[in-house]
């Protein structure tokens, strides 16, 4: 906003001067034209399969435990850009059983954590872990203008009390990764 | 003068319309799905440790009694085993405990009923725990048939279930202490975890 104040006020001289000087043979008159590049970004958009990560089964139906061998294919949130220095961040929400809502009893769980991580803006991924009570790393910021790809995976699964513990039934269970691009200050 | 005013409005314009363009952050939002379905399992059983009298131990799914009568007056001599099972069920179930034969019964001969006093079927007691109830079958061996006991239990359960079989001294299905005749005896008793 600056930049354009000074533009249009010697603009404004400018033309006063072509005003000043419209007796001789020559007249000459001057305009500014100004333009704004804002700073803005787009998450752009995801490719791969929509937006859910599907883990299907949660658990191994021999002994109701949290299955070892849990993994989605990542997104991609592709055209992804900045037109300014940007921070990224990643936050994310446990698992949790969707309809069995009440504590669970002893030796049940009703939650699921992971963590969450989103690579290719930053030479620092950033990550959220969902049963960390601090994720310092969720937020990484890149100095320059971007455009690229963002790569948001999920992994590290972990029963919310102890693997020792199993879920109790529930046909859905939902958490939610959230992906942030902002422009930094 | 009169030229200079629109030159401040053009450049006013220019400058309002980046404001209401920018999009100063852009938000991403990825459901993480999945689900647990209802099971119930239950692991191999083991034998519970210095639970055990009168029995040979645990082969597979095979509990062995030891010396099944007394040998000076063929009455039914007492025994007692402990098996455990890990086991779950994510949901709220039933626990049943069935009897093939209402008894310990002589496998060998499923028709005659002999005279004479003899013990022909040993009765037994199979007490479950689990999952914080108690629940217990009585095996009679009055008749030769399919003996079930069931209990629901309204929430999940995980942990250990305790089978506790016992035959007590002297059992008959006749009469307390009456000789037993002899063959081969056997039953088969089911632990069922299922939906109500």
């Amino acid at each position: 906003m600056a930049n354009s104040l000074i533009l249009a006020a010697g603009a404004i001289i400018a033309l006063s001067a072509g005003s000043a000087a419209a007796q001789s043979a020559t007249d000459t008159k001057s305009f500014a034209v100004t333009g704004n590049v804002p700073a803005l970004c787009s998450g752009g958009t995801i490719v791969g399969g929509g937006s859910t990560f599907d883990l299907g089964v949660l658990i191994d139906t021999t002994t109701g435990l949290l299955r070892t061998d849990l993994a989605a294919p990542p997104k991609v949130l592709s055209g992804s850009f900045c037109s300014s220095r940007s921070t990224i961040s990643v936050a994310a929400t446990p698992m949790t059983a969707q309809n069995f809502t009440a504590a669970p009893p002893a030796g049940f769980s009703r939650t699921v954590d992971y963590t969450a991580t989103a690579s290719g803006w930053t030479a620092t991924a950033a990550t959220f872990a969902t049963g960390s009570g601090s994720n310092p790393g969720a937020s990484q910021t890149r100095p320059s203008a971007f455009s690229g790809d963002i790569t948001v995976s999920i992994a590290t699964f972990g029963t919310n009390g102890g693997s020792g513990l199993r879920l109790v039934s529930d046909t859905s269970y939902l958490g939610v990764v959230t992906v942030t691009l902002a422009v930094a200050n | 003068m009169s030229r200079v005013a629109p030159l401040f409005a053009l450049v006013a314009v220019a400058a309002a319309l980046p404001a209401t363009a920018q999009t100063r952050s852009a938000t991403t939002n990825m459901p993480v799905v999945g689900s647990a379905p209802q099971i119930c399992a239950l692991q191999p059983p083991r034998l519970a440790p210095g639970a055990q009298v009168n029995f040979r131990g645990l082969s597979g799914e095979t509990l062995q009694i030891d010396q099944m009568v007394d040998s000076t007056t063929l009455a039914a001599n007492a025994a007692r085993a402990a098996i455990q099972f890990e086991a779950v069920c994510s949901f709220p179930h039933r626990l049943r405990i069935e009897s093939q034969n209402n008894g310990l019964w002589r496998t060998s001969e499923l028709a005659a009923i002999p005279s004479g006093g003899f013990t022909y079927a040993v009765p037994y007691r199979a007490e479950v725990s689990w999952a914080g109830v108690n629940t217990a079958l009585d095996a009679d061996a009055l008749s030769r048939r399919v003996a079930e006991r069931g209990v629901t239990i309204d929430r999940p359960g995980a942990g250990t279930l305790e089978l506790r079989i016992e035959i007590q001294q002297g059992a008959s299905n006749v009469r307390a202490n009456a000789p037993v005749i002899a063959g081969y005896y056997g039953d088969t008793l089911r632990i069922v975890l299922e939906p109500q």
